[in-house]
Parts: structure tokens; C-alpha cells; sequence
């Protein structure tokens, strides 16, 4: 084998793009439903060769390599190229996106099948695709951001994919206008580095950090603190977490694969690709981690009481987003990439399992559900498997990650931090087990809707199954030993966490005791599931009585999206009334004038044009004396050159 | 001797030139001003063959006494020219434009003046070979699209005068019977 | 003969035709005049033309295309004044106000 894998790394995203723009130009009028094959196999092409390029970099021991495609942009020693970087940390993304995207695209041809805009979808899934492999490939802040932009865009598109009914576009513009807060932190923090550290290459700035925060720290710190707000808006942290929850109006493998897999990730990315910097950050580091912790808490406590199957995912997806952050807080990004990819398995097989269920029952109400296990099986436990590796349950995948963040916080010194990700770890196996209970156990609360309920094809389930494979083996695979395996030896050279004072052996013994306490609550978690949900012992409706004023709190969201309803958009509406008056009568004053003051000109000067041919002719003939009495006059030398 | 005609005789084209140009401008009658115009491209004609160039006085005569002149007497037949009042045939701006004109020409003719001691020499044997030399090679692609130039001309006139055929039917849908009431 | 007086006949016809284009109110008069300084130039070309002797016979190819250019000129403009007498019935210049601002 002499092919040279890594040189081919644009096609990744290439592939995808092709795919793209061949379903958006044909899929209305010719494709139709093709364009569904059409995606996957242009998924399937790119999945494969971004596996080869992930084991030809771990061939390669790790050394990190820049695949030029053509220079973008070259002003004096400012250069910014579309280029690749190649190495073990966005070789592991794309392996993780291009895989979960395949399954995703094959898991839609079935779910979308009944759709009218089939060729819209298979147009903006494989472009989204295309916009997060560049995101994730780039080798400079401005390429990222194209991706990161790109790939808002396209979340935007696939959460109003059914405009026609409101909730969806009044979801898509919350999802957009969210994000543009957090692209404007990311905005500022390219621009803060560039004038800071004149490039935005990767590695140019990184080898520039050590000196530039000897000399100007609080610069460092503010630089990561924008890209944390960047990060904030992208992966749904506090406190712009609540577009993701209305992002579910979209399209289930939409969810999956945007909303919990692959773009709201992107934030735990670009904290981690921009390790260096966060870690001459000082304090921005404890923001970082405080908010992760804050938003896993809070997120999981809303998630006890939802009833709409997709919006307990999306909250678990928001609460396992601030573990991530939690990670990068506390100086383990490596934890964070590892739970990251874990996460994006199982979490994308709880989407797509809530997706057959809702294709099966066309429901979303998990109180109109329960008893499904018998019709549905292989969703069933596939669904299980995936519910147990969010509840971190060993040997599940989401385990080994999930504890090594929680064991990261306390060997960091962070033990309040600690203390957050294991009461956060009970919240999340109680509501997971409530989830599963009532969507899979107990008796059909609904008869009609169970009649008709029935197993996916095919084409849906293999996916589930893949993904469910993962699911299981993931950590195993990938993190076992605990902060010894392989992604902690394979990311070690790009993501060094110099600001976590980690030991350089790990200390076992201290490792299983926490593992052990993380454990213990998870059972006690999903003990008290259980029983509530399937005892009724306490009974669940005597539990939220009880609970009072916390449950009509936690039910409504903490009030977050009223108070940004009555209090940041009433003043935002004040502001941009303002901006409206001054543009109406001072700019627009200005214009007018100046517009009435030509118009006075005009109607003096149109006096001029009589209309009349001997008249023009009469100036032209006046020009021809001027020109006369010009040459003469020079040429009698009267008038000087 | 030879040049005492000379004199003479450019003094009479002068005085026919000059003469006829005024009445060009200034005759009530528009046929008059076009028979007058021909009149004076006529003695123009002389001119050229007094400055030796014989093949220009031809085209002269072929072209401008021959084509534009027949070209403006049946513009004058197709519109209607009555004589008129003698002040009614002038502009408004009258009294402007001689005076511009009278200034404008004053510095030219003094100017003209200037070359008094040079001399017009007229080549032996004629200007057709020097001139179909010259517009035959050096000239040749600027004699060609002056061609061109013609036939635009020639289609634009058409263009211009050409009568829009009478008003053909609309294109609306021919309507076949009606149905009974 | 000297070339003087060549050139300020054909400044004076050239002058007259000036005068007969802003003095005049028939377009057909006006179309005539500007034919007369078109000739006047013909006459200012080759006189000069002379004064070089047998170096060429630049001045007098010039003249062969004033005559192409004044053919198509009379024809066009001719064109036009009936196109726009049949617009409306008159061919004096300054009842042709449409264009006034």
C-alpha cells in the first residue's frame, strides 16, 4: 500500500459536498427518493476513507500533518489557506462523524421515506456533513468558522425542515438567533487572536501562546473566554442552552446526528483544539469547568419531568455537553474528546431509537406510550443498551468516559465540581430509567396507538444495531485502561493537559473508589426509577404533589425561556425601537434632505434641456468658440502651458 | 501668365462658392437652397481640380452633386415646404447663432491667413495612382469598414422610414362558434 | 497658388454651414448646411494635402471617407426627418420639444 490516505483527507468532506449539490439540483424534479441512496453511499465513501485516514494517522505514530488544498487568503505575511490538519485529534472526529453520519443517512431512508421533501432533507444532511468535517478538519480559526457557520446553517434549515407548521420556524429562528450570539464570541476571539498572535493557524498560535501570556495573561484569558461564548452558543451551554430543546421540532435523525452527535459537539472541539490557549487562561479554565458542571445539573433536574420522549434526550444532551466542559474545566480534554465520542454513539441511538418509535407510533408523548418492548424488540434493546451507557453503567461505554471526567474533577482538587458530576449522574439514570420504563415497560396506556404500533424495516434497525455495538464497546475499546488507553496514548501529543496536574501513573485504587461511588449512585438512581415507575411505590403523581412549587419549576424550565422572553427580548425590542427612530429621522432625515436638495438643483437645471435641437446645436457651437479662443490663445503664445 | 488664370479663376469658384453657400442659407424657397447646394459642390468640384486632384473632383461630382443632392430634393418632396414668411423660417436663437458664427469664424479665416507663404504643388500626372495606393494598402481595412458603415446605413434608413404593415389582427385566440344561449 | 486661400474659403464655407445650421429652422436647410461643412473640410483636407506634395495622398484618402460618412449621414438623417414628420406633421426643428426637461 502506497496510496498516500492522508492526501486525500478533502475528499472526506468533498464526497458529501458532491452528493449535495447532485440531490439539490436533481432531487426534486428527477431523484426523488434516490437521493437517499445517493447520500449514503456518498456517506459510506466518505466513512470509509475517513476510518483509513484515522488508522493510517495512528500508523503514522500520531504526527500531525497539513494538507494544503489552495491558498485563501494572502495579504503581506497574513496568509490563511483552506488547509487540512491531519492529526490524532481531528482524525478521531472525522472517524466519529463520517461513521455516525453513514448510519444516520442509512437510518433516514427509512424514516423520512413518507416525506414530501425527501430531496430536501438528503440535500442539507450530506451538506451539513460537508460543513462539519471542514469544521473539524480546518487548520486555522477562519476555515473553522466557515464550518461553524456552515453548519449553524444547516441546522437551521433541517429544525424548520417542516416549515409549514410554526413550531418548527419559530424553533429554527431560536436555534439561529441563539447561535449568533455565541458566533459573535467566536467572531471576537479570531479577531482578538489575530491581532494578538498576527495569524490564525493553529499551530503558528499555539507555539505563540507560553511567551504572549508571560506578557499579556488577561489578553489570553479574554481570547478564551470568547471562544468559550462561541462554544456556549454552539453546544447549548448555559446560559444559551434553550434553543436545543425547541431543536427537536426537527427531524429525529436531524436530532440525532446535528443535535446530539456531531454539531453541538463542535464547542467541546473547539475548546479542545484550543487547549493551549485555555490553558494559559487561568481563571477562564474555572469558568469553563463551573459552567459545564452548572448546566449538567441543571439540564439533568429539567429532564426528571419532561414527557416529550425527544425533549428528555435533548436535555441529557445538554446536561452530557456540560460534562464535557466540566472536562475541559478541570484540565482533561482528552476525557472530554473520549466522552464526546462515546456520547455521540449512544446518544445517537437514543435519538434514532425515540425516531422508530415515533415512525411506529407517530407520537411523542411518552405518557401515551408503554408496553412498546413487546412489539418493537430490537428497538427495545437497543434502546436499553444505549439507556444504560448514558446512565454509565460498566462496562457500557458511557462508563469508562463519563468516570473519568467525574474522576478527573477530583483528582484536580475540584471536589465541589466532583460532587456536581456524581449527583448529576444519579439525576441522569433516574430520568433515564423513567424514559425507558414508560415508553418500553408497564401496560399500553393508549390501545389504539399500541395496535398500530410495529417494528422498523430493516433499514432502520441495522443502524440501531451498529450503533448499539458501539455503544457497547466504545469505552472498552477506546479508553480502557481508565486513563491509560488508547485515546489517552493516541490524543496525548496534540491535546497536552498541562493545566491538569494529572499524575503520570494513574492511581488505580483511587480510580475504582470513585468509579465505585459513581456506580453506586447510578443505581441509586436507577433504583429509585424503578421504583417509582414500575412499584408505583412512591407514586410518581404523589412525589410531584408533594414536590410542590419545585415541580411546577422544574415542569416549566426554570421560567428561563419566559424571562428571556419578557426581559432580554422587551429591552432588545426597546433597543432596536431606538435604532429604528434614529435610523428613520436622523439617517433617513439626512438622505431626504439631501435627496430634496438635488431635487431643487434638478428642477432648476431642467430649464436647461429646452428640447429644442437648434439650441444644442447653438452650445455645441459655443464649445467650438471656446476651444478656438483656447488654441489661439496659445498658440499667440497669450495664454502660458 | 498661367498663374494670373489661375488667380482668376479661383477668384470666380471663390466668389460662386461663398455666394452660393450664403444662398443655400438664406433662400425662402428649400428647392432653391438644394439647387444652390448642388451649385456650390459643383464649383467645389473646380476647386479640387485647380489643387490637381482630378479623381477627387470626381467623386465630387458623382457623389455629392449626384447622390446627396437627388437624396435631399426627395426628402424636400416628401415633406410639405411652403414658402413662407421671410422671419418665420429663422429659429428663435437667430441673432445668437450668426453672432457665434461670425466670432467663431473670424479667428479661423485670420488663422488661415497664416499659411501665405506656402504652396499648394500639384502632383504630375494626376492623384489616382498615390490615392488608390494609398486606400488600397495602407487603407484597405478602414475602406472596408466604411463598407460596412454604408450598408448599416442603407438598413437603418429602412429601418427608420419603413411603414408598419397595417395593424395585423391580434393574436388572440380565433374563436370558433359560439355555444347557443 | 497659395495655400491661404484655399483654406479660407473653405473656413468661410464652413462658417456658412455653421450659420445655416443654427439659423435655420427646416431640418431639410439644416441637413444641407451640414453637408456644406462637411465639403468645406473636403476642400481643408486636400489643400493641405497639397501643401506635402507627392509625399502621400493621406489628406485626399480622408476625403474619400468624408464622402462614404456624408452619404450615410444624408441618408440616416434623411430617414429620420420623415420618421419624424410622419410622428408629427411639421419639420421645423424647434417644434420637435419632446425631449424638453
Amino acid at each position: 500500500m502506497s496510496v498516500d490516505v492522508v492526501g486525500l483527507v478533502w475528499l472526506v468532506p468533498g464526497i458529501p459536498l458532491a452528493a449535495a449539490i447532485v440531490n439539490g439540483l436533481f432531487g426534486r424534479r428527477w431523484l426523488h427518493r434516490t437521493t437517499g441512496v445517493i447520500a449514503s453511499v456518498a456517506l459510506g465513501l466518505s466513512a470509509a476513507l475517513g476510518l483509513a485516514i484515522f488508522f493510517a494517522v495512528l500508523a503514522s505514530g500520531g504526527q500531525p500533518r497539513v494538507v494544503t488544498l489552495y491558498e485563501w487568503i494572502g495579504v503581506g505575511d497574513f496568509r490563511v489557506d483552506t488547509a487540512a490538519l491531519v492529526d490524532p485529534l481531528s482524525a478521531t472526529m472525522v472517524a466519529v462523524v463520517a461513521g455516525i453520519s453513514f448510519l444516520i443517512h442509512i437510518f433516514s431512508i427509512g424514516y423520512m421515506e413518507h416525506d414530501r421533501g425527501i430531496h430536501r432533507f438528503f440535500t442539507w444532511l450530506p451538506l451539513f456533513v460537508f460543513f462539519m468535517l471542514t469544521l473539524v478538519l480546518a487548520d486555522n480559526y477562519l476555515l473553522m468558522f466557515v464550518g461553524w457557520e456552515g453548519v449553524g446553517l444547516c441546522s437551521y434549515l433541517l429544525i424548520g425542515f417542516w416549515f409549514e407548521k410554526p413550531a418548527p420556524y419559530t424553533a429554527a429562528n431560536k436555534a439561529f438567533w441563539m447561535n449568533r450570539i455565541g458566533d459573535w464570541g467566536f467572531t471576537i476571539g479570531t479577531i482578538l487572536t489575530f491581532l494578538t498572535f498576527g495569524s490564525l493557524n493553529f499551530h503558528e498560535v499555539f507555539d505563540k501562546v507560553a511567551g504572549v501570556a508571560q506578557t499579556q495573561p488577561l489578553t489570553i484569558t479574554f481570547i478564551a473566554l470568547a471562544f468559550f461564548l462561541g462554544a456556549t452558543g454552539k453546544s447549548a451551554q448555559l446560559p444559551l442552552y434553550s434553543w436545543l430543546p425547541d431543536a427537536m421540532e426537527g427531524p429525529t435523525p436531524v436530532s440525532a446526528l446535528i443535535h446530539a452527535a456531531t454539531m453541538v459537539t463542535a464547542g467541546v472541539y473547539l475548546v479542545a483544539r484550543s487547549t493551549p490557549i485555555f490553558a494559559d487562561a487561568g481563571s477562564a479554565l474555572v469558568v469553563v469547568g463551573i459552567v459545564g458542571a452548572v448546566t449538567a445539573l441543571f439540564a439533568a433536574t429539567i429532564a426528571l419531568v419532561q414527557v416529550d420522549i425527544k425533549r428528555v434526550l435533548a436535555y441529557s444532551t445538554v446536561s452530557q455537553l456540560g460534562y464535557m466542559f466540566l472536562a475541559c474545566g478541570v484540565g482533561a480534554p482528552i476525557a472530554a474528546i473520549f466522552h464526546l465520542a462515546t456520547h455521540a454513539f449512544f446518544k445517537a441511538l437514543l435519538f434514532l431509537g425515540s425516531g422508530s418509535v415515533i415512525h411506529a407510533t407517530e407520537e411523542q408523548d411518552m405518557r401515551r406510550m408503554g408496553g412498546l418492548r413487546r412489539k418493537m424488540p430490537i428497538t427495545y434493546w437497543t434502546f436499553l443498551l444505549a439507556g444504560g451507557a448514558l446512565a454509565a453503567i460498566p462496562p457500557l461505554a458511557g462508563f469508562w468516559s463519563k468516570d473519568e471526567i467525574v474522576g478527573a474533577a477530583f483528582t484536580s482538587g475540584h471536589q465541589i465540581l466532583w460532587s456536581v458530576g456524581i449527583g448529576t449522574g444519579l439525576l441522569t439514570a433516574f430520568y433515564t430509567t423513567r424514559m425507558i420504563y414508560l415508553t418500553f415497560h408497564g401496560e399500553p396506556r393508549d390501545h389504539h396507538l399500541y395496535d398500530h404500533a410495529h417494528e422498523s424495516p430493516p433499514v432502520m434497525t441495522v443502524p440501531l444495531m451498529l450503533l448499539a455495538a458501539g455503544a457497547v464497546l466504545a469505552g472498552l475499546v477506546l479508553g480502557f485502561p481508565p486513563d491509560a488507553g488508547f485515546i489517552h496514548r493516541f490524543l496525548a501529543g496534540v491535546v497536552s493537559a498541562e493545566a491538569g496536574q494529572q499524575p503520570e501513573a494513574p492511581n488505580y485504587v483511587l480510580i475504582a473508589v470513585l468509579a465505585a461511588v459513581a456506580v453506586v449512585a447510578a443505581l441509586i438512581g436507577i433504583g429509585i426509577g424503578y421504583a417509582m415507575y414500575a412499584r408505583r411505590r412512591p407514586d410518581p403523581a404523589a412525589v410531584s404533589r408533594a414536590a410542590g412549587p419545585i415541580y411546577t419549576l422544574l415542569v416549566n424550565k426554570y421560567f428561563v425561556d419566559e424571562l428571556y422572553d419578557h426581559r432580554i427580548i422587551d429591552g432588545g425590542r426597546a433597543l432596536f425601537g431606538a435604532a429604528w427612530a434614529f435610523d428613520a429621522h436622523i439617517i433617513d432625515g439626512i438622505v431626504d434632505r439631501l435627496a430634496w436638495l438635488t431635487a431643487l438643483i434638478g428642477s432648476g437645471l431642467r430649464r436647461v434641456q429646452t428640447g429644442v435641437v437648434g439650441n444644442y446645436a447653438l452650445s455645441i457651437a459655443a464649445g467650438l468658440l471656446v476651444l478656438i479662443v483656447v488654441y489661439g490663445g496659445y498658440a499667440t503664445g497669450m495664454l502660458h502651458r | 501668365m498661367l498663374d494670373f488664370l489661375g488667380l482668376v479663376v479661383f477668384a470666380i469658384f471663390t466668389i460662386m462658392i461663398v455666394g452660393a453657400g450664403l444662398g443655400v442659407v438664406l433662400a425662402n424657397r428649400v428647392t432653391t437652397s438644394a439647387l444652390l447646394m448642388a451649385f456650390t459642390f459643383l464649383n467645389m468640384a473646380g476647386m479640387f481640380v485647380l489643387l490637381g486632384a482630378e479623381t477627387i473632383a470626381a467623386f465630387q461630382v458623382l457623389i455629392y452633386v449626384g447622390a446627396i443632392t437627388v437624396l435631399i430634393l426627395y426628402g424636400v418632396m416628401f415633406t410639405p415646404q411652403t414658402p413662407r414668411a421671410y422671419g418665420l423660417f429663422f429659429q428663435k436663437q437667430t441673432p445668437w447663432g450668426a453672432v457665434l458664427a461670425a466670432l467663431a469664424a473670424l479667428p479661423v479665416i485670420v488663422v488661415a491667413f497664416s499659411f501665405h507663404d506656402a504652396k499648394t504643388v500639384a502632383p504630375p500626372g494626376g492623384d489616382l495612382n498615390a490615392l488608390a495606393i494609398a486606400v488600397f494598402n495602407s487603407f484597405a481595412f478602414p475602406f472596408e469598414v466604411a463598407s460596412v458603415l454604408l450598408l448599416a446605413a442603407m438598413v437603418g434608413a429602412i429601418v427608420l422610414v419603413k411603414r408598419e404593415s397595417p395593424a395585423a389582427p391580434p393574436a388572440a385566440p380565433l374563436r370558433r362558434s359560439e355555444p347557443p344561449r | 497658388m497659395p495655400l491661404a486661400a484655399f483654406i479660407a474659403v473653405s473656413a468661410a464655407l464652413f462658417f456658412i454651414g455653421v450659420a445655416g445650421v443654427l439659423v435655420r429652422r427646416n431640418a431639410v436647410v439644416i441637413l444641407m448646411s451640414v453637408e456644406l461643412m462637411l465639403n468645406a473640410t473636403n476642400l481643408a483636407f486636400v489643400a493641405f494635402s497639397r501643401r506635402l506634395g507627392v509625399a502621400g495622398e493621406r489628406g485626399s484618402v480622408f476625403v474619400v471617407f468624408i464622402f462614404v460618412v456624408a452619404a450615410a449621414e444624408v441618408a440616416v438623417g434623411l430617414a429620420i426627418i420623415l420618421a419624424a414628420y410622419r410622428n408629427r406633421p411639421t419639420v421645423d426643428v424647434d417644434q420637435l420639444d419632446e425631449m424638453k426637461g
